[in-house]
């Protein structure tokens, strides 16, 4: 499985803070992020920053591992 | 001693911060802060509270680094960052950076250069709860 986190703006608009999707051999960012804008579009509108096992990353070809942990996030605006 | 990075619920005390990073160094020849406070008014609304949500494990990974990379750039001796999370109550503090190297214009430089870099790097989202409703505050400049 790997497990799926959301924050602030983004959780609000998923109605949940975290999910969790099937891994299969051979996935990668871009299979999770199709997946899961298919189900969560209005979410997904807002992501503007995408972190895989605490670290940002832009490549969508990154292979998934299984338990691997994803958060989409929005704009920060702490401080 | 508490951690020079953190990440907490609870209001903080500026003079225990300030104490602290004094004793990390007696070379310590200037000292710049930076304190966030919880407006009561933003863009035309009344504001009572503020909720701050942050992907906690990579928020403070990220502030970590940040301190590691304030301190190799402007030479500091110390730094301290500390950042509140849940409600915050209007006219509370929020957010408090302390840059401590032998001279005032690091320390300055270091601590405008960590605020800056905190709203920009570090994941943490805050909502305003206003007579209206409750609103996501997009970033500011």
């Amino acid at each position: 499985m790997i497990r799926v986190l959301f924050f602030g703006p983004v959780a609000e608009r998923v109605a949940a803070r975290q999910t969790e999707i099937g891994f299969q051999p051979g996935f990668c960012l871009q299979d999770a992020v199709a997946q899961l804008t298919a189900l969560y579009p209005q979410a997904f509108e807002i992501v503007c920053f995408i972190a895989v096992n605490n670290v940002q990353t832009r490549d969508m070809k990154l292979a998934l591992q299984d338990n691997d942990e994803i958060a989409f996030m929005a704009k920060f605006s702490g401080g | 001693m508490t951690d020079a990075v953190r990440l907490q619920p609870e209001d903080f005390s500026v003079n225990r911060e300030l104490a602290a990073l004094r004793a990390s160094s007696m070379r310590m020849g200037g000292i710049a802060t930076f304190i966030g406070c919880a407006r009561d008014f933003s863009e035309g609304r009344e504001v009572t509270e503020i909720s701050f949500d942050a992907y906690g494990s990579m928020a403070l990974a990220e502030m970590n680094k940040l301190r590691d990379e304030a301190i190799a750039k402007f030479g500091l001796l110390d730094a301290r960052i500390v950042h509140r999370v849940g409600l915050v109550g209007a006219g509370e503090q929020i957010v408090f950076i302390a840059a401590g190297a032998e001279h005032r214009a690091p320390a300055l430089q270091a601590c405008h250069w960590l605020i800056d870099e905190l709203k920009q790097r570090v994941p943490i989202w805050k909502k305003e709860t206003t007579q209206h409703g409750d609103v996501w505050v997009t970033p500011h400049p």
